[in-house]
């Protein structure tokens, strides 16, 4: 059942990254044709920018439920399983509050930030490319609970 | 002393295994709210979106991108037997051939690890199958994938011109001499073994065969052309580059060598996808942490003990060469220069150190870095490949790491090994 769901889960947060990436390749190189052509797109580094950050933080997710995070795992490996578990479960509890605190504050902050909008383009409020804070903590929350057994059972094992 | 409560929170929660990034966050969010209160926390998802919205580090995901298409396209396998045909004469003929193409390589792809899966997974195997000892071909094509990150485009680089608040292009150019420098110390060193130890030519040198190579491979010898042409000549910025070689790799699999694999380049696009999500929420980590670093000067008044202490800048670059290196040993490159770079640079410029020479030297140290365990990520995806030990290919590694030490020790002392190119064309 979990799984199942996991891998449902990486599934979807593989081609969000696909997509965004795929985007942001051709965004870029459809704004250097434009200005080779003549006809600058003023909005092109900005959103370009912002389809960065949206790959950041999709992609910190996957790389959550991957376990693909840079750290040094070394230390805990050489500690005695009676040593490691309770390390386990406090650096997990330490990773989980600060996405939950992200999440939430990086919620209401989108209300303070509605009537802001990109420099580039007036129209758009900046609460849409920001709204990737909340979102994609809360994708990164889901993500460790999906391993955390795995961590778990790795910091039980002999 | 809140400084010193910072480091020591950071380090203690890095050591139980919180990604650095986490940890990072963490020890900011909990300092700021010390000394500033609750107030300050809308400031961190603020800082934290806008620590990932960088224009020049959007070349990262699209150089890995770049490098994952050619390793699916065939681009990686003609380059090896353009290579072959070049050099299959010489003795120890396969050992060149692995340093050439990652020189080859290299200026398409700023990733030293993209260099490792094109060329090891190829010529390692048919090095052991020629008699080469298994743990030096997993040495020569480790420590010649580390050329990636000297010879331009490089990622390292990219991360060090936008931490440090330097020129990419300017880090790029820089980077030539020493990283043909360090090729061609390897390219010595093989042919030493070689000869030392009677290894196989492949074949007599046939013209023939060397054009026919070259007509295969004239695509994808284009590519660094196309993209540090573009970039050096300013017609492009690196970010744009990037692009470009991705669009070219695609145009170069799809439509020429029509062998572009859809099944790897979705895995490859993913394997980029999360390398950029940890390397980013790393940078916007320490953009968070930086709030906190500038509140409280750390970084200045860490400079000014420093120059206190000594003024010279020899001495100051070797102590920053023993501690990078020490460093190397220990962090993922990209960590070691989110986490470093920002703390030492003022000290850097405090004793006039020129920034471009010194992103070089921290480079150098970071190429070493990647070849020395416990922390060497592209010594330990080598061995995984040749499935052989990491410490018997690192007892092998020995001599091409000296050599790689030798080069830093050149490029810190005589600046102008990195400066000249850059002072012709930039000052």
């Amino acid at each position: 059942m979990l799984a199942a769901f996991r891998r449902r889960y990486e599934r979807l947060l593989e081609w969000i990254v696909i997509v965004l990436m795929a985007a942001l390749a051709v965004e870029v190189t459809v704004g250097v044709a434009f200005r080779y052509f003549g006809y600058s797109l003023v909005w092109y580094d900005e959103v370009a920018s912002i389809g960065l950050a949206w790959v950041t933080y999709y992609g910190a997710a996957l790389a959550a439920l991957k376990r693909a995070h840079i750290g040094v795992p070394e230390l805990m490996r050489m500690l005695p399983p009676g040593a490691r578990l309770p390390l386990a479960l406090l650096a997990e509890a330490c990773v989980l509050a600060f996405f939950v605190l992200l999440a939430w504050v990086g919620y209401t902050v989108l209300e303070v930030l509605a009537y802001d909008t990109l420099v580039s383009l007036p129209e758009v409020s900046v609460a849409y490319a920001q709204s990737v804070i909340p979102l994609g903590a809360l994708l990164f929350v889901l993500a460790e609970l999906l391993v955390l057994p795995e961590v778990l059972r790795e910091a039980r094992a002999a | 002393m809140t400084g010193f409560l910072v480091f020591v929170c950071v380090v203690a929660l890095v050591l139980i295994n919180v990604p650095i990034a986490v940890a990072l966050g963490i020890a900011a969010v909990v300092a700021m709210l010390v000394t500033q209160g609750a107030a300050f926390l809308p400031n961190v998802p603020i800082t934290l979106f806008q620590g990932a919205t960088s224009f020049p580090l959007i070349a990262i995901p699209l150089f890995i991108l770049a490098g994952a298409i050619m390793n699916t396209s065939g681009i990686s396998r003609r380059l090896i037997e353009f290579t072959a045909a070049l050099l299959g004469s010489m003795r120890g003929a396969l050992a060149q051939v692995n340093v050439v193409t990652s020189m080859f390589f290299a200026e398409i792809s700023g990733s030293a690890v993209a260099d490792v899966a094109a060329t090891g997974s190829i010529l390692i195997p048919a090095m052991k199958k020629r008699g080469y000892p298994a743990a030096f071909s997993a040495a020569v094509t480790s420590s010649s994938a580390s050329l990636a990150i000297i010879i331009p485009p490089s990622i390292p680089m990219i991360l060090y011109a936008v931490m440090a608040g330097t020129s990419v292009v300017q880090m790029f150019v820089a980077g030539i001499v020493p990283g043909l420098m360090a090729g061609f110390g390897m390219m010595g060193l093989c042919y030493w073994y070689a000869v030392r130890y009677n290894w196989p030519v492949e074949e007599a040198f046939q013209l023939r065969r060397l054009r026919r190579s070259f007509k295969d491979a004239a695509w994808a010898l284009t590519m660094p052309l196309i993209i540090l042409g573009g970039i050096f000549g300013g017609v492009v910025t690196a970010t744009e580059g990037a692009a470009l070689a991705v669009v070219a790799a695609l145009f170069i699999g799809m439509v020429i060598y029509r062998e572009l694999d859809w099944k790897h380049l979705r895995e490859a696009i993913i394997e980029g996808g999360v390398q950029t999500g940890a390397v980013m929420l790393l940078v916007a980590a320490s953009a968070l942490l930086g709030l906190y670093l500038t509140e409280a000067q750390l970084p200045q008044r860490l400079a000014q003990q420093i120059t206190q202490l000594t003024s010279n800048p020899w001495f100051v670059l070797a102590l920053l060469n023993v501690f990078f290196l020490f460093v190397g040993m220990f962090l993922h490159s990209a960590a070691a220069i989110i986490l470093v770079v920002p703390i030492v640079m003022p000290v850097v410029s405090a004793v006039g150190i020129d920034p471009v020479h010194f992103g070089v030297i921290v480079t150098l140290n970071l190429a070493i870095g990647q070849q020395t365990p416990p922390v060497a990520s592209v010594l330990m995806i080598t061995c995984s490949i040749a499935k052989e030990n990491v410490w018997t290919v690192t007892r092998a590694n020995v001599p091409f790491i000296v050599v790689l030490l030798a080069v830093l020790l050149l490029v810190t002392y005589v600046p102008a090994t990195t400066l000249s190119l850059v002072n012709l064309f930039y000052r």
